[in-house]
């Protein structure tokens, strides 16, 4: 049954790796290898060292990767689903078969082969310590390995029963956006933490030990050292835990194959909306404002996609600048950020809408309605909270020569995101999976390599359109010219407008001429 | 039509199910979401060997009770037995006894039609070569050969139906629940599926299918139920329930509709 299931697996990926997805695949492949490689080698240095520190290294490594275990699914959406339980709802299996299925078949793929790697450095460093500890070291890898892999299962599989209702999801997308932040916090943790781990600090070394993500290495070191109540204590629970998760993430199992997916009852569409209307002129482009900012609010995946982008943009200044290293430096330019994070994440705004593109298509005229009305919408979402962080924060830092570099880039910016983000929907479509109730941070489809780098490029570009800004404001610091200075924010609205007239004029020509493409492009793999 | 030769039916698997059971029976079944009342205490009994529709208007409930009867949706209330097994107490024997079309189903996409028959038998632990034999029986008999090299992903909407449709058979089920086994079919592989079900009763099987058709209902099946807002209306041999009338007249003074369409829209094409 796990061996039907593996092969299944194996099968669907390779029929998934179709030409330019075979290169990406590969080069995730090589980073995901590469660092389960760099963890076994310091895993395994640190027990060259001595034993102690070795297993203090194992436990830290053990935990971050089941760390990344569970911020991954959520962050790159709802964990492996190439074998959906769905598939298996009308099987006569029973739940704990079904679970211990999935679980061997999620063995297989490139993270979890990547992961065997990086712990293997506990069994490599065990062969520093003698036979005993080594045989010690294999039976607890595999128990910690499905540790790892079930607690991933089972928190992403609660997280997904929790973000069934509505309400859920909104919990969902702020939890998404945490997770993708708490890189950075955790960065800084890295660097608080490792001097300390290398002092062997008895204190930091038990806790670590005492987390089930320890108890291996701690199995390990107790065979090393003939403490073989820690041994057989360590085994006997990480045994224990597994069966517990197992247990549940059959419930969870069962939960999902027995209640609806979708969401049946009526969608609430508030009254606020009636007056956002009247705000809005009855003009085709006012039509396409009123539903892209009905749809940033209503389209979960939408909603968080903006949300995190915003969320980021602002974060990153702010942690930079907590962190020591350019302190203060950063935070005026929260507002820049948000602008570019927000047109790098957002670019897909057909992909977003999935086949609904036939509207424009089959509407004579609707192509430049459209093209205009999505540059509105975005502008009127993140042009309030790009300008608001701009005004706002220079001051916060006390940095009151950064205005009118925030200021003079801020427009420019602004309009150049506007055009690249409508150039990039148009032009590097990439299609995103129906989301009929599923888990709304499931992106599923990647952009793939060269839609990816696409979007970095443009975000080079974003500076293109700040140059006048910028050489102006350059010019007026060095010869200590306010008038200078205060003329790259004229300067920058002109470019911006230019720009996001442009740059959307180009998206418009290119939906009228290829709009069947683009429909094609977008349409989602089932 | 050449349906050529198909696997055994009428042969279940497993359990040894009571002697005298109905193929199906779903008594008291209810289920609510938020405030709708999707399905209000539905019975309905499927007796063996028998040709079954279930017809209703839109949203009357009938894929919510067919979900309910074979184990896809938990029901509020009520119970669903097939064969005399309970499908929400034992459902691994339930489910060895029906092959089921659900509508809008999730299949695995990328793979081919052949692969995906042979892992579903093999995870129905049927032996290797059985599932090889079935897998091409299946796949000739319902045209998909042609199709061998395409993925699911790529299948046309019948296609998808065929091949569900071969899943659910594989395994040689003494119970059929199709829902729309029809839909988005063209009409040459409709005569195929309605030729191997009308074998498959004929064999002792019951098929059990919902559908907006009523002319294919009244034609195919012995016995229909008529579902209306999440209750059956009328139930038993198609005979009684149409009355003398043809089923659609039926049906439509049943559900206590009007055919609507003759009034408004003086503007189109004027």
């Amino acid at each position: 049954m796990v061996g039907v299931l593996i092969r299944m697996k194996l099968r669907v990926l390779s029929h998934s790796l179709g030409g330019s997805r075979a290169a990406s695949f590969a080069f995730g492949a090589l980073v995901g290898l590469a660092f389960g490689g760099i963890s076994l080698s310091l895993v395994m240095l640190g027990y060259q060292h001595d034993a102690s520190i070795g297993t203090t290294v194992a436990s830290v490594f053990m935990l971050l990767w089941t760390i990344g275990w569970l911020i991954g699914p959520i962050i790159m959406g709802g964990g492996d689903e190439t074998l959906r339980p769905e598939n298996f709802a009308l099987l006569p299996l029973s739940p704990n078969k079904l679970a211990f299925g999935l679980l061997g078949a999620s063995l297989a793929g490139v993270p979890p082969v990547a992961t065997v790697l990086a712990f293997l450095g506990l069994v490599v460093g065990a062969l520093f310590l003698g036979v005993l500890p080594t045989i010690v070291a294999v039976i607890t890898v595999v128990l910690a390995l499905a540790f790892t892999v079930l607690l991933s299962r089972v928190v992403v599989g609660a997280l997904g029963a929790v973000l069934g209702s509505r309400r859920g999801k909104d919990l969902g997308v702020l939890l998404a956006a945490l997770a993708g932040l708490s890189y950075l916090p955790l960065r800084y943790a890295g660097e608080a933490l490792a001097p300390v781990i290398l002092q062997n600090n008895p204190v930091l070394g038990g806790t670590l030990r005492w987390l089930p993500t320890g108890w291996a290495p701690a199995a390990v070191e107790g065979a090393a050292t003939g403490n073989w109540l820690a041994v057989i204590g360590a085994v006997l629970a990480l045994v224990a835990v597994d069966g517990l998760l197992l247990v549940a993430y059959a419930r969870l199992l069962v939960l999902r194959l027995t209640t609806p997916q979708t969401n049946v009852g009526p969608s609430r569409a508030g009254r606020v909306k009636v007056s956002r209307r009247s705000l809005l002129p009855a003009t085709p482009i006012g039509a396409v404002i009123g539903k892209e900012l009905r749809l940033w609010w209503r389209d979960a995946r939408r909603r968080a996609t903006m949300l995190t982008s915003v969320l980021i943009g602002l974060f990153i200044p702010v942690f930079s600048s907590a962190g020591g290293r350019g302190a203060l430096v950063m935070l005026p330019f929260a507002g820049l950020w948000v602008v570019g994070f927000s047109m790098l994440q957002v670019s897909n705004l057909y992909g977003f809408d999935g086949t609904a593109v036939w509207h424009t298509l089959v509407t004579p005229g609707a192509a430049r309605a459209d093209v205009r009305g999505r540059q509105w919408a975005w502008g009127l979402i993140v042009g309030p909270i790009a300008i608001i962080a701009g005004l706002v924060l220079p001051g916060v830092a006390g940095s009151w020569w950064a205005y009118p570099w925030v200021l003079g880039v801020l427009p420019a910016l602004l309009g150049c995101g506007a055009g690249f983000l409508l150039l990039l929907s148009v032009y590097w479509a990439f299609p995103m999976p129906i989301q009929r109730g599923s888990n709304p941070f499931n992106q599923g489809n990647r952009p793939g390599c060269s839609r990816a780098l696409v979007r970095l490029v443009s975000m080079l570009l974003l500076l293109v359109g700040a140059l006048p800004s910028l050489i102006l404001l350059i010019v007026g610091q060095v010869t200590a010219n306010p008038v200078l200075s205060w003329l790259a924010v004229p300067v920058g609205l002109l470019v911006g407008g230019f720009a996001a007239w442009w740059l959307g004029r180009l998206a418009e020509q290119r939906l009228l001429s290829r709009g069947p493409e683009l429909l094609a492009q977008v349409k989602a793999a089932g | 039509m050449d349906t050529g030769g198909l696997p055994v039916y009428g042969q279940q698997q497993g359990a040894v199910p009571a002697e005298q059971a109905p193929a199906l029976q779903i008594t008291g079944l209810r289920k609510q979401f938020n405030t709708t009342v999707a399905v209000d205490d539905v019975h309905l009994v499927v007796p063996r060997g028998s040709f079954f529709g279930l017809v209703g208007p839109n949203g009357a409930g009938k894929t919510t009770s067919l979900s309910m009867a074979v184990g896809l949706l938990r029901p509020d209330a009520g119970s669903v037995r097939i064969f005399g097994v309970d499908v929400w107490e034992s459902p691994e024997r339930a489910k060895s006894l029906v092959g089921v079309l659900p509508d809008g189903m999730a299949l695995p996409e990328r793979l081919t039609g052949r692969e995906l028959l042979t892992y579903t038998g093999l995870l129905r632990g049927l032996d290797p070569a059985t599932v090889a034999e079935r897998a091409n029986e299946l796949l000739g008999v319902l045209e998909l050969l042609d199709a061998e090299r395409t993925l699911v992903i790529d299948y046309s909407a019948g296609m998808r139906k065929k091949i569900g449709l071969a899943t659910a058979l594989l395994h040689a089920p003494k119970l059929l629940v199709l829902d729309e086994p029809f839909e988005a079919v063209d009409p040459v592989s409709a005569s195929t599926i309605r030729t191997i079900l009308q074998r498959f009763v004929a064999s002792g099987g019951a098929v059990v299918l919902s559908s907006h058709v009523m002319e294919l209902v009244e034609k195919l099946c012995d016995h229909v139920a008529v579902i209306t807002r999440g209750r059956v209306v009328a139930s038993g041999p198609v005979e009684q329930v149409r009355g003398g009338q043809s089923l659609e007249q039926a049906f439509v003074h049943l559900v206590g509709g009007r055919t609507g369409g003759g009034e408004g829209l003086s503007w189109l094409a004027s």
